[in-house]
């Protein structure tokens, strides 16, 4: 197996009493686009600024190209690192910011005024070029910043949220330019962000961070779909979270399930929705421990028809409830239905193309399939 | 300066509702606030005036004719301005000004900003307690400061010495490029300095790249401070220079001591002179900049 890229070896660091990188562990393979993923002041900002060498782990290792940087000064390693305000320098052109890398690696100024030439072709900034930063406009920064970390040809490229401060539009088109651009040169990058779309577009793999700590990674389909914490199913879009508590002990039934083999063990909840829900049994769960179920509302589903029954008996697990409509509301592309569902609430969305006859006041039935409902442990672990 | 006048661009900008209502307001509120502001704006320009008299006294005195200092001058003549530039006394006096002054400007600009760079994000009880002594020779009277600092350049027979003096304004002018260099630093955006180090740029080649070129106002401002607090200090001039290092201070003073005529005043105002167009140069130099900036 070759060597990675980046290696992170429990990487922690604190600020006083503060932990703001706890034993963080990762390894990026060449070529590859990670996303550090996770609310602000969750540590992903220090992460990156321990691989650029700003930060100084207080344990842990460094590893860049197999080499061993924890201790080694910033302008001696081989990354570089796009800024979240970009950092250009205001005394500079933007030829010259670009060219910096170069003219500090010694290269000749011939030769380093190709090169930036080439990287601002690639940006599409050939224009600017003797332009001065605060000339520029936000995106044209941002393309600035992005050719001079590309300039000195890094191992690795580490963007700390460099989008975040462009509006929406302008930050989606710069998303797939970031993304052609290193699928084009085929840079190592980590991205830092706390926008999940942004990671879910540009990732390879997502790590999501919450609290100091690396929760999960993984590609950004299976950390969506299967989530290991309650942090991460929250972070990561919306979703209706019901608190249920583990009924009294019982045994757990095993009902044969409909393709004839067993279904799998499952503990009941009790739920405030006015119907059970059912937890896959773990020994981790002890009558009364608190669950929390978490419904996707893009998993719900949602009919007009009454009949508690139907379609349930082939699913044991499955969630079914009557509910009464509280609120529509109408969100562009979308619609969504508030509805009241025993004593909780929990909302839906459709398209606007599928969207439902009904009005606030209507009766209607909630289902959810028991794969389509995660729990959490008190502790907020998955079960 | 410059920064006074943004911030009072802001406060402009802030009241600005208050205006659209104005109109609204009964007469007698309207007027009561128009004659308040004219009243403060007479009380200022009296203020000022009461602090540029004496300037104006001694500009006119220079100018006299006869031989006496008098105001307003009796007669309008350059004469005392030839006697002074063709004195070798007053010429060598000025010249051991500015080698003071310039030599002030040097080292207490390198130890403000070396010292201010030092305690930058240093969060602890002994950088409060340095920051503390750095300041400490700007409260000591300087006749205090100039009889030790005598004595103790005597005890290593650095009597009436350039570098002495340039060591007594030093201490003096220190603590004023330590505070602008701080308040200059704490505002420079240190991403930038992260930013050239990331791309490979060495501690001091990243400080001369980009640092340095974007905190020039501040560090004129330093140097202006220094150049000018040499060049108008008296006190511990006068107990360390000797009759080849007297600085302009000083020899205006021995000057006076022997005769009262308009030399005085015309060294007075060509100091003040001197010392506006410094402060007035570095002005505009680090005005450009922060226009050229802030556009």
């Amino acid at each position: 197996m070759t060597t990675p890229v980046l290696e992170l070896d429990g990487v922690t660091k604190r600020f006083g009493s503060m932990t703001a990188v706890n034993d963080v562990s990762l390894s990026v393979a060449e070529g590859e686009l990670v996303c550090l993923l996770g609310p602000s002041g969750c540590g992903k900002s220090t992460t990156l600024r321990s691989v650029a060498g700003f930060e100084t782990p207080d344990d842990g290792a460094v590893r860049i190209e197999g080499r061993d940087v924890t201790a080694t000064p910033p302008n001696e390693r081989p990354c570089t690192m796009v800024f979240q305000n970009w950092a250009l320098f205001p005394n500079k052109t933007v030829q010259e910011n670009v060219a910096f890398g170069l003219k500090m690696a010694g290269v000749s100024e011939r030769e380093r005024h190709e090169r930036a030439a080439e990287l601002l072709s690639l940006v599409e900034m050939s224009e600017q070029a003797d332009a001065r930063p605060e000339e520029l406009s936000g995106g044209q920064k941002q393309r600035t910043a992005l050719a001079r970390s590309l300039a000195p040809d890094p191992d690795l490229l580490l963007l700390d949220e460099p989008l975040s401060n462009l509006d929406r539009k302008l930050r989606e088109a710069m998303q797939l330019e970031i993304k052609e651009i290193q699928a084009t040169l085929g840079t190592t990058m980590v991205y830092v962000t706390h926008d999940q779309d942004e990671a879910f577009t540009l990732a390879d793999r997502i790590g999501v961070m919450n609290d100091g700590r690396l929760v999960q990674t993984g590609p950004p389909s299976d950390v969506y779909t299967d989530p290991d914490d309650r942090f991460v199913e929250s972070f990561l879009g919306t979703t209706n979270f019901v608190e249920c508590t583990v009924a009294p002990a019982e045994t757990p039934q095993r009902k044969p399930s409909a393709d004839g083999g067993l279904a799998d063990d499952r503990v009941p909840l009790e739920t405030p929705l006015g119907s059970s829900l059912a937890a896959p049994a773990s020994d981790d769960l002890e009558p009364g421990d608190r669950v929390t179920a978490s419904l996707r509302p893009e998993r719900l589903s949602v009919s007009v028809d009454t009949d508690a029954d139907a379609n349930t008996a082939d699913d044991p697990g499955a969630f079914a409830a009557r509910a009464t409509v509280e609120n529509v509301l109408h969100r562009g592309s979308t619609v969504r239905y508030e509805l009241t569902v025993g004593d909780a609430t929990l909302f839906t969305e459709r398209r606007m193309a599928d969207r439902l006859d009904v009005e606030p006041g209507d009766a209607v039935m909630v289902r959810c399939g028991s794969r389509d409902v995660s729990y959490f442990g008190p502790a907020g672990a998955r079960v | 300066m410059a920064e006074s006048g943004a911030d009072a661009g802001a406060e402009d900008a802030a009241p600005a509702p208050a205006i659209g209502t104005a109109s609204t307001r009964p007469l007698a509120a309207r007027l009561a606030e128009l004659s308040g502001t004219i009243v403060f704006r007479i009380a200022y320009l009296a203020v000022f005036a009461f602090l540029l008299a004496p300037f104006v006294v001694v500009a006119g005195t220079s100018l006299d004719a006869s031989g006496a200092v008098v105001f307003p001058p009796s007669g309008v003549s350059l004469r005392w301005y030839d006697t002074l530039l063709s004195s070798p006394d007053w010429i060598r006096a000025a010249r051991n000004s500015l080698i003071v002054a310039g030599g002030t400007t040097m080292v207490s600009t390198t130890l403000g900003v070396g010292a201010a760079l030092g305690l930058r994000n240093v969060d602890s009880w002994p950088a409060t307690v340095v920051t503390g002594i750095a300041l400490v020779p700007l409260l000591v009277p300087g006749v205090v400061l100039g009889v030790a600092l005598l004595v103790f350049f005597s005890q290593l027979g650095l009597q009436q010495q350039i570098p002495t003096i340039v060591a007594a304004h030093s201490l003096w002018a220190t603590p004023l490029t330590f505070s602008v260099m701080r308040a200059t630093f704490a505002r420079y955006d240190w991403r930038l300095r992260d930013a050239a180090l990331n791309l490979g740029a060495s501690r001091p080649r990243a400080f001369l790249e980009v640092v340095v070129p974007n905190v020039r106002a501040g560090l004129l401002a330093a140097a202006c401070i220094a150049f000018v607090v040499s060049l108008q200090e008296f006190v511990m001039s006068l107990f360390l220079s000797g009759r080849e290092t007297r600085t302009i201070p000083v020899m205006a003073w021995n000057s006076l001591r022997n005769s009262l005529d308009p030399l005085v005043s015309v060294t007075s105002t060509l100091l003040v002179v001197a010392v506006l167009l410094v402060v007035l140069a570095v002005g505009v130099t680090a005005g450009l900049e922060r226009i050229a900036r802030d556009t």
